[in-house]
């Protein structure tokens, strides 16, 4: 689950779990815990959801940049679905093209980003995010954007890769050098071999072909069994 | 049950403009017997002196469907009706003392509120946007309260609460006595039944919001089975399995939302075949919403249906489904008209911006590019399933070739192929639960350019068939 419910602080629970999510008071509440959560690196979607949809009800209250935030904050989870689930509670005006207001704008070049992270299209991925300072101003309250983003992409090699040309990986990765091979070997403990990449077998990249054979139980047969009695030949 | 049913059936309604001629029928003949006692209530007044026979009468219409074509001065008097109706039941002193006209009722009079709580904001979308009748612009414009969504939840909830529907049906699941926890109203029948089918209420509500996270946190505490108290009334069944597996498709958790339209949809296609009733007639509509629904889910998540679903979806969309599972960016207009023609009527909870049409954006077209754009990723998938299908090893670059991509691009849809079969699934516990599984049954691992290719096979299936036919010969 993308959801943290352990980090999740009490008064925030108790606001989540009653009718107070409705009320236009704990809006600024919410938003120090959207603050909380881009500084110290954790994630609470259902919190992020409640106050987008306050702002639904309450559009007079919303703040562009907390908005941008929680949509930065998705991100950095993908692939769950959390960005998108965002963007239906947004003001339906904000994915029009071309963008009516900066608020839409910003929303569309996160959607940009967030297009490129679902399509795999790393390398596009890191190019978007340089190609533009309203990126930089974008990501720039969430701390650890990018370092993030990088664990999320290392998790997806995994899933698919045993082995991989250092090449390819630089690219996904957006790291060369000494700072590539720290994170490679310390964070994601994979091993170098020449201009490969090693990663150790796990669930997901073993692609092991399974047969899975009916199970049958006895009681399925109950009703023939029962016939058999009940009318001997 | 059979007329109960039937009458229930014909409450069911139709979204579309393009109605269907007999529910319209049947509608406006309710409608007009309904005109007559609209003019003679003034609004939100004398709300709390209803006397016996008038109760039971106001209990009767509420539950009726509001014409089509309503103007607005009626659906005005519909929501000041429903107002004071509800104020009565909650803010009496003390619970009220009522005989339910039937045992659905409490499902009608919920499900005719949402109703025409949707209908009427999409009315007033349509009429800020188009903007042609000035008259019905300044009313709802003087009006931004009536039918407003903070009323709309607030009496859900206010029922809910009421009737302590929560904390009886945590209990019923710790297999405790309800009634211990249910107090002075939740053990009433009344409040009992407006409760319980208030939480299939927002389910609703906030799946026409588009806050699917919350619609299915909504059901927390109601055990979706057939033994729910919901499967009782075979439109509340029906709208709950409906609103569910849209949720679910919304959040890509497509192997969920096959589930729970399947679960329904064979519900109702052997209800069916015991004898072809009148009430299903009305229901016809969003039973073929859901096959295109779980057509688009299985494009998206090839999955083995039940064979009548399975025949009855190539019967209805066969050119469609068949199309949407070959896949390629060309069928996108298909996935677009499906959803189109079978998504809830999306609403916007705030009053449109009258004076400025250009922004107020149908909700419905927002919602599905927000769908689309899911969509999109995940079109190259059947062919390189067909591809990889054929190999158990092969050579990225030689495959590249095969498929007429460029290498780099290959790698990158074998990993959005990667991440788009590994979805979260419902095991136990609450609807937002579940595991993380791999719901494709090809796999695959990449050793540098090497594709090594992985099957989950299915033994044949024959303790089913054997048995059906082993019950033909007694």
């Amino acid at each position: 689950m993308t959801t943290d419910a352990t980090s999740r602080p009490q008064h925030i629970e108790e606001i989540l779990s009653g009718l107070d999510r409705y009320n236009p008071e704990t809006v600024s509440t919410f938003q120090d815990y959207v603050q909380s959560q881009c500084e110290n690196r954790t994630y609470d979607n259902m919190a992020n959801l409640a106050l987008l949809k306050l702002y639904q009800f309450n559009p007079h209250l919303t703040r562009d940049e907390t908005i941008t935030n929680i949509l930065v904050k998705a991100l950095t989870v993908f692939p769950s679905p959390d960005f998108s689930l965002c963007l239906h509670l947004l003001p339906p005006n904000s994915l029009i093209e071309p963008p009516i207001d900066s608020f839409a704008e910003a929303v569309q070049k996160l959607h940009t980003l967030s297009n490129a992270l679902e399509e795999a299209d790393y390398p596009h991925f890191w190019a978007t995010l340089d190609s533009d300072d309203l990126y930089a101003d974008l990501v720039a309250d969430c701390s650890g954007f990018e370092e993030l983003v990088r664990l999320r992409i290392a998790m997806a090699v995994a899933q698919a890769f045993r082995e991989i040309s250092r090449d390819t990986l630089e690219s996904y990765l957006n790291a060369t050098g000494e700072f590539f091979d720290g994170f490679v070997k310390n964070i994601c403990q994979w091993t170098l071999d020449g201009d490969k990449v090693k990663i150790p077998l796990n669930k997901e990249n073993e692609a092991i072909t399974t047969v899975t054979r009916e199970v049958v139980k006895i009681e399925q047969f109950s009703r023939v069994f029962k016939r058999a009695y009940e009318q001997p030949c | 049950m059979l007329s109960g049913q039937r009458t229930n059936g014909g409450n069911m309604h139709d979204y579309d403009d393009d109605v269907d001629d007999e529910v319209l029928a049947s509608t406006i003949v309710e409608a007009l017997q309904d005109d007559g006692e609209y003019d003679d209530i003034e609004p939100r007044s004398g709300s709390l002196q209803l006397s016996g026979d008038d109760i039971q009468q106001r209990l009767a219409s509420a539950a009726q469907p509001l014409e089509f074509q309503a103007t607005l001065g009626a659906r005005f008097a519909s929501y000041d009706n429903y107002c004071s109706l509800f104020h009565f039941i909650l803010n009496s002193d003390g619970p009220v003392d009522l005989e339910l006209p039937t045992y659905y009722w409490a499902w009608d009079v919920i499900d005719e509120f949402i109703y025409q709580f949707n209908s009427f904001c999409i009315h007033r979308n349509n009429v800020a946007r188009k903007g042609q009748n000035e008259e019905e612009k300044q009313l709802l414009r003087d009006n931004p309260q009536t039918w407003g969504c903070y009323s709309v939840l607030n009496v859900l909830y206010s029922l809910i609460q009421r009737s302590q529907m929560n904390e009886q049906l945590a209990a019923i699941k710790r297999g405790e006595d309800p009634n211990e926890v249910a107090g002075e109203y939740g053990s009433r029948q009344l409040y009992r039944m407006l409760g319980y089918f208030s939480i299939i209420g927002l389910l609703r509500v906030h799946c026409l919001l588009g806050d699917f996270t919350l619609a299915l946190k909504t059901l927390d505490d109601i055990e979706l089975n057939k033994k729910a108290v919901f499967a009782r009334v075979m439109a509340a069944h029906f709208t709950t399995y409906y609103y569910v597996g849209f949720s679910y498709m919304m959040m890509r958790r497509y192997a969920d939302a096959i589930k729970a339209f399947s679960h329904i949809l064979v519900y109702v296609s052997r209800t069916k075949n015991l004898g072809k009733n009148a009430q299903f007639d009305s229901i016809t509509k969003k039973n073929d919403q859901m096959y295109a629904l779980i057509a688009i889910c299985v494009a998206l998540c090839p999955t083995r249906l039940d064979d009548t679903i399975h025949a009855t979806l190539r019967e209805k969309y066969g050119d469609q489904f068949q199309r949407m599972q070959r896949g390629g960016l060309d069928t996108l207009p298909i996935f677009e008209q499906l959803f189109n023609s079978a998504c809830p009527k999306f609403i916007s909870p705030i009053p449109p911006d009258f004076d400025k049409p250009e922004n107020n954006i149908d909700p419905a077209q927002h919602h599905l590019a927000c769908f689309m754009s899911d969509v999109k990723n995940a079109m190259l998938g059947p062919t390189l399933k067909s591809f990889l299908k054929l190999y158990t090893t092969q050579d990225l670059h030689k495959l590249a070739g095969l498929i007429d991509l460029k290498p780099e691009d290959l790698r990158r849809q074998l990993l959005v192929y990667k991440q788009r079969s590994r979805q979260t699934r419902w095991s136990e516990g609450g609807l937002l639960e579940g595991d993380i599984v791999n719901t494709s049954d090809l796999d695959f691992a990449l050793e540098g350019d090497l594709i090594h290719i992985s099957e989950a096979k299915t033994g044949r299936k024959l303790v089913d068939w054997y048995l059906r036919n082993l019950a033909r010969t007694y």
